[in-house]
């Protein structure tokens, strides 16, 4: 699963013109260690839904990786 | 010399208090009449000279490109041009605010962004743009949270508040979460009005911060699920919900998501769609108005009772986006998309999104392989970030409607 959510975590990054990370830790801030804004964190939902088929904000707000896991793993 | 906090940035680190700022009103010697830059301070004192020399002002986002400036008609040797103005001598902050006061027919031009891919023209006076604003003791030690883009009618609206009450501002548009957060500790402040996407990404909220007395919100629909959560987190505030619109500021407001039309002269609802009477309305060039009277402002509600009537927002007619408060154009995406030689058609949509209400979809047809990464490069410097797609689906063919047009649903 770290594997997919890196793919993704990568895709959003390089959207934005940021470089790939080469790792993905479950204790990482998607704000502040991989460096999203609203508008990524928004994008990286719609591609985890895509991929997972969960909404990671749907009831309530996720602010690592290790929290958008326990979601998926629910 | 006054050195009550007038504002705390926190994207420079800088403070100014208001003695500073009638210091700098007192030697600045130009206007800009059409002002287009990202300093906060810059933005907040140009403002201020402007109404106390009485020097009409265009305001625009710092971040409008070439294009979108072009799509204004606004010829952009023009911005950041300056107008002398004589000096001042101005000594106390009561003088500073009655000055202000003195120039109630001055005019501020806004931009909106229009349904048929114009972006429409609307000018304030002072008096119309502080209508909603309350001075009283009350009101001496409120400390504002600034979350709006200054350019725009709302975070405009929160600024004449605060100042024209001597109130100390502390922006936080568009800081992470955690500076927010710090910055309602470190200043204890008391008001906070921001869109529903800036509190939802506040979320979770783990501490109380008790400073803060009154939150509002508007723009976008808003959950009672993120209500929960900020009385929760913030427990002596008070949350109530606006209507406002470009055209006309805050004109209604509700404690949740029902409003209730007290004046029945001012607004009114024809066919489930809100109607506001010309007398709330800015100079709008372009304002369509039925039988000269009244404004159809394109958003759909559900009566839930009348005499007197109340009501709750169902949607908008047209089919502007909404993307975390900002109001985007399809039409005016799809044009920016189809300058790309390589794209043959373009097809700007909303998808429901938990973080930011909706989030901009594009469907594409190319002439040849591109990716998407290519294609939000060639947008960049076209349209401001909130107006590019962020899931781009490379499609064989868009379907259109009978009428040629793109099919919307």
């Amino acid at each position: 699963m770290l594997e997919q959510l890196l793919t993704i975590v990568n895709t959003v990054r390089e959207n934005k013109s940021l470089p790939p990370v080469a790792e993905i830790k479950p204790e990482f801030d998607l704000r502040t260690d991989l460096g999203f804004d609203s508008l990524d964190l928004a994008e990286l939902t719609v591609r985890i839904e895509k991929e997972f088929g969960v909404d990671i904000f749907a009831d309530s707000f996720v602010l690592t990786i290790a929290e958008v896991m326990a979601k998926l793993n629910k | 010399m006054s050195d009550k906090l007038f504002l705390h940035d926190y994207t420079t680190s800088k403070t100014y208090t208001y003695g500073q700022i009638i210091a700098d009103l007192n030697s600045v010697s130009e206007v800009y009449e059409y002002c287009c830059t990202r300093d906060l301070y810059t933005i907040f004192l140009n403002i201020i000279t402007a109404v106390a020399h009485n020097v009409n002002l265009v305001l625009l986002d710092s971040d409008f490109s070439e294009l979108e400036l072009q799509n204004l008609s606004i010829d952009s040797s023009v911005i950041m041009q300056s107008i002398p103005v004589q000096q001042f001598n101005i000594n106390s902050t009561d003088e500073l605010i009655c000055k202000l006061q003195n120039n109630p027919d001055w005019k501020l031009t806004l931009f909106t962004s229009g349904t048929t891919g114009i972006p429409k023209k609307v000018v304030h006076k002072l008096i119309s743009l502080t209508r909603a604003v309350r001075i009283s003791e009350r009101h001496s030690d409120d400390i504002w949270g600034f979350a709006y883009n200054p350019t725009h009618i709302a975070g405009l609206q929160v600024f004449f508040q605060a100042l024209l009450n001597a109130n100390t501002l502390v922006n936080i548009f568009e800081a992470e979460r955690t500076k927010v957060l710090e910055l309602i500790k470190n200043f204890n402040i008391t008001n906070i009005s921001a869109t529903p996407t800036f509190f939802r990404l506040l979320l979770p909220l783990q501490e109380e911060y008790p400073s803060v007395k009154k939150l509002t919100s508007g723009g976008e629909k808003f959950d009672s699920n993120l209500s929960d959560n900020l009385l929760a987190a913030f427990p002596n505030a008070k949350l109530r919900n606006v209507y406002a619109s470009t055209e006309a500021g805050t004109i209604l407001e509700a404690k949740d998501d029902t409003f209730s039309i007290k004046d029945e002269s001012l607004c009114m609802i024809v066919d489930g769609e809100l109607y506001i009477h010309k007398s709330l309305l800015g100079e709008g060039t372009a304002l369509v108005m039925e039988d000269g009277e009244w404004y159809a402002t394109g958003d759909l509600v559900d009566v839930i009772e009348t005499n007197p009537t109340s009501f709750r927002f169902q949607q908008r007619k047209n089919e502007m986006i909404n993307v975390g408060g900002y109001k985007v154009n399809p039409y005016e995406v799809e044009q920016a998309l189809e300058k790309h030689p390589l794209v043959k058609q373009a097809y700007i949509y909303g998808k429901s999104n938990a973080v930011l209400g909706n989030i901009l979809m594009a469907d594409i047809v190319v002439t040849e392989v591109l990716s998407e990464r290519e294609l939000r490069e060639f947008l960049a410097p076209l349209l401001q970030p909130f107006k590019i797609p962020r899931i781009i689906n490379f499609v064989d063919s868009i379907e259109l409607t009978r009428t040629g047009k793109l099919k919307r649903t």
